[in-house]
């Protein structure tokens, strides 16, 4: 049975360890604050950018030159895939659920003949595949802090991206990443970056409403492709970093909640059983004593 | 007299959004001046000013991008730009740096940014387009 000093000491190390997981949760939920506001303020841009995009996308005539961002390499032997993770963890399943999405994505193309590569973003995914497929990841990013650095570290990426495109690396990129749905749900999801995804029947449709034919294009339709596919990816890729790292403070958020409320049950009991040996003690020695003076 | 609705937006945020008079975007076959009702154009930008005047053709503001994309239409016109700086915040001593600094290093990507400072550096000496 354990002495009271060693269930106190306990309650006191499990209390200490619940102000702690109390404070990131206020941290992250501070942050997750933050970072949805950058994801917000980010989102007229995108969507502006995509959508002169689309209304252009049909102007592609031949895949040459910059145009095969749109158009693709025509084939699709050699993969890039880019899981995002955290470089931190203690934020419950999100850095995992990243890792065997990736994971499983890599092993079901390596199963269809493909040639997969890897290209981890965030410590927590670099580690990972460093352990299980170290020869195939050709650079990884870490230490992005994307909510600081803003759209330098989206563009770093996206630079070394294209220039392994452009070099005839790769034939399609694809990226893994955590989905922000609300502040307590995230999504694994897998987005193609490269060759840019026009298939998207929503923006057919608008496209068919607007009435984009009518605009002048200065100095013309290709050139200004030109310019606009590779901004695209960047942005995408900063939209998806952007989206990652509030999906990370939430989830960080929920598990350390989880936390807190786990600590707060177990002192709960661990008190509890504090008392019943306490007053165990108490009666044992009211015994001893009751029984030494019978005696007398 | 009328006004056009002017938006001015980087990847990080919405710079500018507000009724003016006329804008100046540098184009890349040429500097546009847009009025409202202008027609509606589609143009990438090379990197310089964006000039913001209000309806009785005074200055509001003048900001600095590194290029981009302007939509216009007779109502509104949209500035994508990927780095936005007010021409006032830039400071001429380091910019000057920085061109010496990218004119020994050699590269694609240096080209592209000597290019930039260079336009940062005319941006800031140039006056004309201060009065329309």
């Amino acid at each position: 049975m354990p002495s009271l000093k060693d269930i106190k000491t306990q309650i006191n190390s499990v209390g200490s360890t619940k102000k702690i997981t109390s404070a990131m949760k206020m941290v992250a939920a501070s942050k997750l604050r933050r970072s949805q506001e950058k994801a917000e303020a980010a989102r007229p841009y995108s969507s502006r950018l995509e959508e002169m995009l689309y209304s252009l996308a049909s102007s592609a005539a031949s895949g040459e030159g910059i145009i095969k961002l749109l158009t693709g390499t025509g084939n699709d032997q050699n993969y890039i895939v880019v899981p995002v993770s955290a470089d931190r963890g203690l934020c419950g399943g999100f850095n995992s659920s990243i890792n065997r999405e990736t994971f499983k994505l890599v092993k079901s193309l390596e199963g269809n003949g493909k040639k997969v590569q890897l290209m981890p973003v965030g410590k927590k995914s670099r580690d990972f595949f460093n352990r299980v497929m170290k020869d195939q990841i050709i650079k990884s990013f870490v230490d992005l802090n994307v909510s600081s650095t803003g759209y330098e570290s989206a563009l770093n990426i996206s630079n070394k991206l294209q220039e392994l495109y452009f070099e005839g690396k790769f034939d399609k990129c694809i990226l893994v990443f955590n989905k922000f749905k609300s502040a307590i749900s995230q999504e694994v999801t897998q987005q193609q970056l490269i060759p840019l995804d026009v298939s998207n029947s929503e923006k057919e449709e608008e496209k068919d409403n607007s009435s984009n034919a009518i605009y002048d294009y200065e100095p013309d339709e290709e050139t200004i492709l030109k310019d606009l596919l590779p901004k695209n990816v960047s942005i995408q890729v900063f939209k998806v970093l952007l989206e990652s790292d509030a999906g990370e403070q939430g989830a960080r958020m929920a598990a350390m909640d989880n936390a807190t409320r786990n600590a707060g049950e177990m002192i709960d009991s661990l008190t509890l059983k504090y008392n019943r040996t306490r007053q165990a003690f108490i009666t044992k020695e009211l015994i001893e004593i009751i029984s030494g003076a019978e005696s007398i | 007299m009328a006004t056009i609705s002017f938006d001015l937006v980087s990847p990080e945020n919405l710079v500018f959004n507000d009724e003016v008079g006329t804008i100046i975007v540098p184009g890349k076959d040429g500097d546009l001046g847009i009025l409202p009702g202008h027609s509606k154009v589609m143009s990438s930008l090379r990197p310089g000013r964006v000039m913001v005047y209000n309806e009785d053709k005074s200055l509001i503001k003048s900001f600095f991008v590194s290029g981009g994309f302007a939509e216009i239409n007779p109502e509104k016109c949209i500035v994508l730009a990927e780095s936005v700086v007010e021409v006032n915040s830039l400071e001429k001593t380091s910019i000057e740096k920085e061109i010496q600094e990218l004119e020994n290093k050699e590269g694609k990507e240096t080209e592209e940014q000597l290019s930039v400072a260079k336009a940062k550096l005319e941006a800031i000496n140039v006056n004309y387009y201060d009065k329309i």
